[in-house]
């Protein structure tokens, strides 16, 4: 029983990391309509840009925050305006190769900068680990599911209820209407992009804070793991992304506990298979009909 | 016109051919030219760059001490990044080079595919740390410095037991490793003569080398005193670092040679490292007067305390120079016969080889603790 609720919490612990990253993910997909591969890689950076501000400029943990997330968004609109922008009208096979591409790209340049050893994440906080009658919890690990769950909260709010939220829905609807009724799309995508890599600046830091260490290829697994995730929750609904990836994470830890490691990997890929042929549209995706 | 330019691309060709021959005539008789090949970047740049350091050391001395034979040896490094494919075009840059004796290359998949490559070529193959116990197989001119897996395995078990460290252990293992498997295979063959009972064994692979939470978990609710973790010290420092304070105080990490170097891995917090025992034939702190010697001009030299591979590198070169004393030559098979009735007394011991290459020593073990690594004493 013990051992089954330390799995529990390994597995809400890395869920809830997954579950971050998901919401990148499903944000840039649900308003933009493309799948960002370069997330992950935008969380890398993210995380290195941590490591240089404590460890090679001695600035204090807070300056690191900020400065991630002021990184991570500028990063993100630089790729947006870069790489995406250009193919607006392009079919989204191309858009997808490119996406790829400009994450292969980023992983090539922190090669170059960083050399491909792995670099140890500062520590932003000191946190307990709580020994609750033998079951061992991390401070982080609950502080990772509040921020997840606040952020969560957060960006529904935020696409329901303000104006930019409203123009956004637009856009994902139609885009051609959406700018006959006065929206800029351009500068509506560009916002998305901002805020999906402002939370992966936020996933770097848990992530950081969790695992500690930080490779140029850090950010590709987590990353396909969290798409998965955004796929399994129903790609475009937030909390869907939220479910997923913490169902994503149960699943594995409990597959690597009761079933076998080697197994892992290919269990959590299997569950997807599984749910996308039962439910196409995810756990909690909307079937969205074409209007004629 | 058309005949000018023919002259004048046969005089190309011509000066071509002459600077070419030109270059072969440099290699002159009066240097012995050894070859290593290992990461000297990437993430296993340590261990590549602990031999070649160790290595340079030990040229260094003997040529100001007259060279070989009255002959200065030049030693030759070329970076694999640990990647097979690459060591086999170094080894090929090498020959081009002039090589005399190979230093094989540092890790055991390096080392592999240049003894295969090398089996038609007079040279001796002497590698300081490719462990694997298919490493050398196939080529009866490849020899190595450090134990061979199958027997770094076993010896392991043999030295928990020798020293009662615990009766019942967990094993951590890369199970898409061959040195880790290597290594655990023999462990676990080992443990069922000794009656060392392995009550708990979790496995990651390459991909999974981020998360280790359900391995600690099991590893500590299974309440062993001892977990034996062949692997690398990087994915080492990795498990580590999540699992610290989730043991108790008095719990050892058992490793082999594949977790030298992992101080320069937790230098954010090297109470991490705090109890990880690493079985080895070298120690930097003996009091061996060989060994005092080595680690002072390392120290000197680099601002470093040499690690095993460093050792291993440094005696590899010395290895050779006995063998060429001995044999009177630089043909590999004329090394290769000079090398089974050799003994020689290095800093990581006294080796004499078998036909089939391997080398066996005694084995001590290095403990951890804030930072500092010294010998372990029961």
């Amino acid at each position: 029983m013990l051992h089954f609720i330390q799995t529990l919490i390994s597995g809400l612990s890395l869920g809830s990391i997954y579950a971050l990253i998901a919401l990148g993910y499903t944000m840039v997909y649900g308003i933009a309509k493309m799948l960002n591969f370069a997330h992950g890689d935008v969380i890398m950076i993210g995380a290195y840009a941590g490591i240089v501000t404590v460890m090679s400029l001695g600035l204090p943990p807070v300056i690191a925050i900020i400065l991630s997330i002021v990184i991570c968004a500028v990063l993100g609109m630089l790729i947006e305006f870069l790489a995406y922008k250009p193919l607006r009208s392009a079919p989204s096979l191309s858009v997808l190769i490119t996406a790829i591409g400009v994450s292969y790209f980023l992983q090539n340049i922190a090669l170059l900068i960083f050399g491909s050893q792995q670099r140890a994440y500062p520590t932003i906080a000191d946190f307990p680990t709580y020994n609750i009658g033998g079951i061992q919890i991390d401070g982080i690990t609950i502080l990772t599911l509040a921020v997840t769950a606040v952020i969560m909260i957060a960006l529904t709010l935020f696409i329901n209820k303000t104006k930019l939220g409203k123009a956004m829905r637009a856009v994902s609807e139609d885009k051609a209407a959406a700018s006959l009724m006065g929206i800029s799309v351009n500068r509506t995508i560009t916002m998305t992009f901002a805020i999906g890599s402002a939370l992966a600046a936020f996933a770097s830091i848990f992530y950081g804070m969790t695992y500690v260490y930080i490779k140029p290829t850090t950010g590709a697994m987590p990353g396909i793991k969290a798409f998965t995730a955004a796929v399994f929750g129903g790609i475009g609904s937030i909390p869907g992304a939220m479910l997923g990836g913490i169902l994503l994470g149960l699943i594995e830890q409990f597959s690597k506990t009761y079933i076998s490691t080697l197994w892992a990997d290919a269990i959590v890929f299997g569950v997807l298979v599984v749910v996308l042929v039962v439910k196409p549209t995810g756990l909690l995706g909307k079937q969205m009909s074409e209007k004629v | 016109m058309k005949k000018i330019l023919c002259m004048m691309l046969a005089l190309v060709m011509m000066a071509c051919m002459v600077a070419c021959g030109g270059a072969q005539g440099d290699n002159n008789d009066d240097v012995i030219k050894i070859g290593g090949i290992g990461p000297l970047t990437g993430s296993y740049a340590n261990y590549g760059t602990s031999v070649r350091n160790g290595a340079k050391i030990a040229v260094d001395e003997i040529n100001a001490a007259g060279g070989i034979d009255g002959k200065q040896i030049e030693l030759l490094f070329e970076d694999s990044q640990a990647d097979p494919e690459s060591a086999v075009s170094a080894y090929g840059k090498l020959m081009d080079d002039g090589m005399d004796v190979s230093l094989g290359g540092v890790f055991s998949g390096e080392t592999a595919s240049i003894t295969a490559a090398a089996v038609a070529d007079d040279v001796l193959l002497l590698t300081p740390s490719g462990s694997a116990d298919k490493a050398i197989e196939g080529n009866d001119k490849a020899f190595r410095v450090c134990f061979y897996d199958s027997y770094q395995g076993a010896a392991a078990a043999n030295y928990i037991k020798d020293n009662e460290m615990a009766t019942e252990v967990g094993v951590l293992y890369e199970s898409d490793y061959d040195y880790s498997v290597g290594l655990y295979e023999a462990f676990v063959a080992e443990c069922e003569k000794l009656d060392l009972s392995i009550v708990e064994t979790q496995t990651f692979t390459t991909t999974t080398a981020t998360d280790f939470s359900t391995q600690i978990d099991a590893l500590v609710a299974s309440g062993v005193k001892l977990v034996f973790m062949p692997i690398y010290a990087e994915e080492a420092s990795t498990f580590l670092t999540q699992a610290k304070g989730k043991f108790a105080s008095d719990v050892y990490f058992f490793g082999a040679d594949g977790l030298d170097g992992i101080l320069g891995k937790v230098e954010q917090d090297p109470s991490i490292a705090d109890n990880v025992l690493m079985l080895t034939p070298f120690a930097a702190d003996s009091e061996e007067a060989n060994v005092k010697a080595f680690v002072e001009a390392y120290k000197k030299a680099y601002n470093a305390t040499p690690d095993q591979f460093a050792a291993d590198g440094y005696d590899a070169i010395y290895i050779i120079k006995a063998a060429i004393e001995a044999a009177g030559s630089t043909s590999g098979e004329e090394l290769a016969k000079t090398m089974t009735t050799l003994e020689y007394t290095g800093v990581t011991g006294t080796m004499t080889w078998g036909a089939d290459g391997n080398t066996v020593k005694n084995a001590s073990a290095i403990l951890y603790k804030d930072g500092v690594g010294s010998l372990f004493v029961k």
